[in-house]
């Protein structure tokens, strides 16, 4: 009985580690195969003086191309808004959104996607993303941020990547703030 | 039992136990420190020392991102946060009241303005101090104030603030009630109007901004106009411009109204 | 037999325990309703964050805790079967509790200290809501202490015997309090409380949520452990069967000392000032505290098997039917394991990394705390107050109708309130917002779900006031000849136990020794960054 009884449990034991090993092993082949981890090289900054030198000044928030072709979105979240509070991504494009706050902690999610992001002040956060088809998605601020929270939410507007780059060739930066 | 020595080499709980926590953290460790980063690495072609501090988190700049270096414009060199008033002290006032006096002609004798010019008294130091910043850097013009402010030093313009924050103005009923318009109080989530009541009182406050009971309406829409089309731009991070922005004409007016009245 | 002191002693943990978490229940179905569709937008938001702040707290560092610290009390007496020592500063630690509860309650109440139960730094809140919190974990503490002791008294005194199940899993739990309270603890006392004193003027909000990340996920195996006490120790003999395996219960306990706090930052995956490597490694160790839970499943269902054939069950599954079902026990327990099934899935997903992306600080996320603790965890909670009532009355406790109905509601509700709750968030719901615009065209499709956590929330108000009920009968019923208090027999008895599940050394250094690995090198670098403390934001100055 006791063999029979310790038998069962050795046998539970080796599938919990099976079940563990496998959960662990998609997690590295997505980490290989989609580049799925946060590119968090951490990198710091005074957010009390965003406004008045360096690459979050006003100007150069939204959305800018770069020499390789993709895009870098800028971000900037303080109590109670982002700034752009509506960003254009073009379709089918690599898009790095940097971001950051200015004040307390936020954070964003854009629905329908896995863009996640969390803004703690004095630190910048990079997260690299693709958007596949042109849409209107909401994009809160997620984290508690203080008593006006409920009203931070900002848009983002995904559009077909010719016409961005159309637009692009006469504006430095682009957002969807009318 | 008592016999069995437990941190020991021959006891299999301890080697097991130990042996199997070092085999996880050493396998993780090197999958998350060396495989994972070096594979996501190879298209910028960095070093093996640099994925490993990449993947633990030192401190240092993202290499392929361009930083943009053309001069820009900046909304206000003000620097705002918590600190950024001391509290007052008594010779402070009076300094301000003086250099108050050039003041009176449109912003009253005790701080409460008969033409459409804000009210004063009791208005957060902060706030007070920020506008003469912002109106002697030009960052917020007016052909009144800018040269009104322009001989004004950081402590003059300190105790100005000091002064008229100490002054009275009558307390009225707290916000949030049935009467308080829908934009005062909830604002509009999905426009991004945050509630007025977040940052001006009645919920709670934002360093730099300005109590607005009993402002002038035609000054309150007035801003809020300017805010929205650009024409006033010292406010931080878009704070105010993101919110007028997204107001309508009516939603404007209902604001001020409901704040002139209180 | 529990001592007349010990009685009181215990009773006073429960019923604070309890008051705290019905007050808790109505603020929590409060912001439930005023977020829903039902009700029109609250006119002062800051009301609901206040609520907020006071349902998490109370939820998170009170109920649990005196549950716990009760709990414990009892089973050191009835386990070890010597009177509990050190019963005045047991009281002491009680006292600690009640006052911390109180200090930190009033600036929540006034408006003061509308942070949240987590804290966010830079907003800074008045310094009383974090002294009070920290009463209650000093409190706590004397608990672990008076925990240890009563332990070595009774080694003393049985050299070589092995320690009592009960006994060495409550040890356990206090162990891996005593460590896991020092993350947040420390973010208290020399990062946020300096500040909000005025001695200093910035915090650096990046190292505080890294403290916060040690203590916030560990404290749900210490929420748990009760739980796992009462699976391994009550359930087998309430139901009239036996524990399949001794040794296996305490491999898991002590599975959950070395593995509960090393892994923390999966809070944090979305954070930037943490590094993936860093994120990676607590990401495979969090998959590794699923291991014991895993052997729980399977020594507790076994155990349930043996009831049920020693019940004169037969058949592949047809044992199922000899079950006791009329008894709470057997219902509560099944229904804490098809809830943690449920939220162990969900936290798997929020574990891998790649998936938590889609959900991190959504509505999925409360809705899997909720159902892991306040389904899974609590009726647990609820099954011990039902065993040990008449142990603590001397009362009868013969409100079996009421008992089966409290607990089938409050399964009901949870599952009514938190499987909505998931969906919401899988569909891009942020929480803690006190309203949502639901005539949005983006937020519209999420309005019924939002309806319908509502309801279920009311069931669960329904079922706690159905169990303080329960609770104030027994007070109120006839007194009995109380049979001896016997917690479960194991299959083969326990006459010989390694020395290693006999003591905490090894695992106690493990424990400490992987945290240090795994927190260390994160800590020590923010901590030496220098331009990352930002200025405090004072939150409730009007």
């Amino acid at each position: 009985m006791s063999g029979v009884a310790e038998r069962a449990e050795l046998r539970w034991a080796i599938l919990v580690v099976a079940i563990v090993a496998i959960l662990v092993g998609m997690m590295v082949y997505m980490s290989l195969h989609w580049a799925a981890m946060p590119p968090s090289r951490v990198e710091t900054i005074d957010p009390t003086t965003l406004h008045l030198a360096g690459e979050f000044v006003e100007d150069n928030l939204g959305t800018a191309v770069e020499p390789n072709g993709s895009v870098t979105v800028r971000i900037v979240g303080n109590q109670y808004s982002f700034t752009p509070q509506c960003v254009l991504v073009p379709t089918d494009t690599p898009v790095t959104i940097r971001a950051t706050s200015a004040d307390v902690v936020h954070g964003f999610n854009i629905a329908k996607t896995n863009v996640n992001v969390m803004l703690v002040p004095g630190y910048i956060a990079t997260f690299r993303t693709r958007f596949k088809e042109p849409a209107e998605l909401a994009m809160p601020c997620h984290e508690f941020c203080g008593v006006g929270h409920a009203g931070m939410w900002a848009n983002v507007k995904v559009i077909d990547k010719a016409q961005f780059y159309k637009q692009a060739a006469n504006a430095r930066r682009q957002s969807c703030v009318k | 039992m008592s016999d069995e020595r437990l941190f020991s080499l021959k006891n299999v709980w301890f080697t097991a136990s130990v042996g199997a926590v070092l085999g996880v953290l050493v396998v993780a460790a090197g999958v998350g420190f060396l495989w994972i980063p070096l594979a996501q690495s190879e298209k910028t072609a960095a070093g093996l020392w640099d994925a490993i501090c990449t993947a633990a988190g030192v401190p240092a700049a993202f290499r392929q991102v361009q930083r943009p270096t053309t001069p820009v414009a900046i909304p206000s060199n003000v620097i705002v946060s918590a600190q950024l008033m001391k509290p007052a002290d008594s010779q402070s006032i009076g300094r301000g009241a003086t250099l108050a006096m050039q003041c009176t002609v449109c912003h009253g004798a005790r701080g409460m303005s008969r033409a459409d010019s804000p009210n004063l008294a009791g208005q957060h130091d902060a706030a007070i101090y920020k506008q003469l910043r912002d109106y002697k850097s030009g960052h917020r013009k007016s052909a009144i104030m800018q040269p009104l402010v322009a001989g004004l030093g950081d402590q003059e313009m300190r105790d100005l603030a000091a002064y008229y924050s100490y002054l009275p103005r009558e307390e009225r009923a707290t916000a949030g009630d049935s009467e308080t318009p829908l934009i005062v109080r909830n604002g509009s989530p999905m426009r991004n109007i945050a509630a007025c009541t977040a940052c001006h009182g009645g919920s709670d406050g934002k360093t730099g901004s300005p109590r607005l009971d009993g402002e002038p309406e035609a000054y309150i829409r007035a801003q809020l106009q300017a805010f929205a089309s650009g024409a006033r731009r010292n406010d931080i991070q878009g704070q105010m411009r993101n919110v007028a922005r997204q107001m309508t004409n009516e939603e404007i007016d209902a604001a001020a109204r409901y704040y002139a009245s209180r | 037999m529990l001592s007349d002191g010990a009685r009181r002693l215990i009773l006073a943990h429960f019923w604070v325990a309890f008051a705290a978490f019905v007050v808790a229940l109505i603020l929590g179905e409060w912001q439930m309703y005023i977020r829903s569709p039902l009700a029109g937008w609250i006119g002062n938001p800051e009301l609901y964050y206040r609520s907020v702040t006071a349902h998490g707290s109370a939820m998170g560092y009170v109920f649990p805790t005196l549950v716990a610290m009760g709990f414990g009390y009892a089973i050191s007496e009835l386990a070890l079967k010597q009177p509990l020592i050190g019963r005045r500063w047991a009281w002491a630690g009680f006292g600690l509790v009640v006052v911390g509860t109180v200090t930190a309650m009033a600036p929540v109440s006034m408006g003061l200290a509308s942070v949240l139960y987590t804290f966010y730094p830079p907003m800074i809140a008045n310094a009383f809501f974090y002294i009070g919190i920290v009463l209650v974990v000093v409190g706590s503490w004397i608990w672990v202490a008076l925990m240890s002791i009563n332990l070595h008294a009774w080694k003393k005194a049985h050299a070589g015997e092995p320690i009592p199940l009960p006994m060495f899993a409550a040890v356990a739990g206090a162990y891996l309090w005593a460590w896991t309270s020092v993350g947040a603890s420390v973010e208290i006392l020399f990062q946020i409380l300096p500040v909000a004193l005025g001695f200093k003027t910035t915090i650096d909000a990046g190292l505080a949520r890294v403290f916060f990340s040690w203590t916030l996920h560990a404290i749900v195996y210490f929420w748990l452990m009760p739980t796992y006490i009462a699976f391994y120790t009550l359930v087998p003999r309430a139901i009239g069967g036996r524990l399949y395996s001794d040794a296996m219960a305490r491999i898991a306990f002590v599975l959950f000392l070395v593995f509960s706090m090393p892994i923390g930052m999966h809070h944090l995956f979305q954070d930037p000032q943490v590094g993936s490597g860093m994120k990676f490694l607590h990401a495979v160790f969090t998959a590794m505290v699923s291991i014991p839970t895993f052997l729980t499943i399977f020594t507790i269902c076994a155990s349930v098997e043996i009831a049920a054939r020693l019940r004169g069950g037969t058949g592949i599954l047809g044992w199922i039917k000899a079950l006791p079902w009329a008894n709470p026990m057997m219902l509560a327990v099944t229904f804490s394991f098809v809830m943690l099934g449920f939220g162990g899935a969900g936290g798997l997903i929020n574990m891998t990394y790649q998936l938590d992306f889609a959900i991190h600080n959504t509505q999925w996320i409360t809705g899997h705390f909720h159902l892991i603790f306040g389904g899974a965890i609590v009726i647990m909670y609820f099954a011990i107050a039902y065993d040990l009532w008449p142990h603590l009355t001397g009362k009868a406790l013969d409100s079996v109708r009421l008992m089966r109905a409290q607990l089938w509601l409050w399964f009901v509700g949870m599952i009514v309130m938190t499987f909505p709750w998931h969906i919401v968030g899988i569909l891009g719901m942020p929480r803690r917002m006190a309203y949502f615009d639901y005539d949005h065209p983006a937020i519209t499709p999420q309005a019924i779900y939002v309806t319908i956590t509502f309801f279920g929330g009311l069931l669960l108000l329904v079922s706690a006031i159905l169990f303080v009920v329960v609770l104030v009968r027994g007070h109120l019923g006839s007194r009995i000849a109380l049979p001896e208090f016997r917690f479960s027999m194991p299959v083969h008895a326990t006459t010989r136990v390694p020395v290693a599940l006999n003591s905490f050394a090894l695992w106690l250094a493990l424990m400490i020794g992987l945290t240090v690995v795994n927190y260390g090198y994160p800590i020590v670098q923010l901590m030496a960054l220098e331009q990352t403390s930002v200025p405090a934001v004072p939150i409730g100055v009007k």
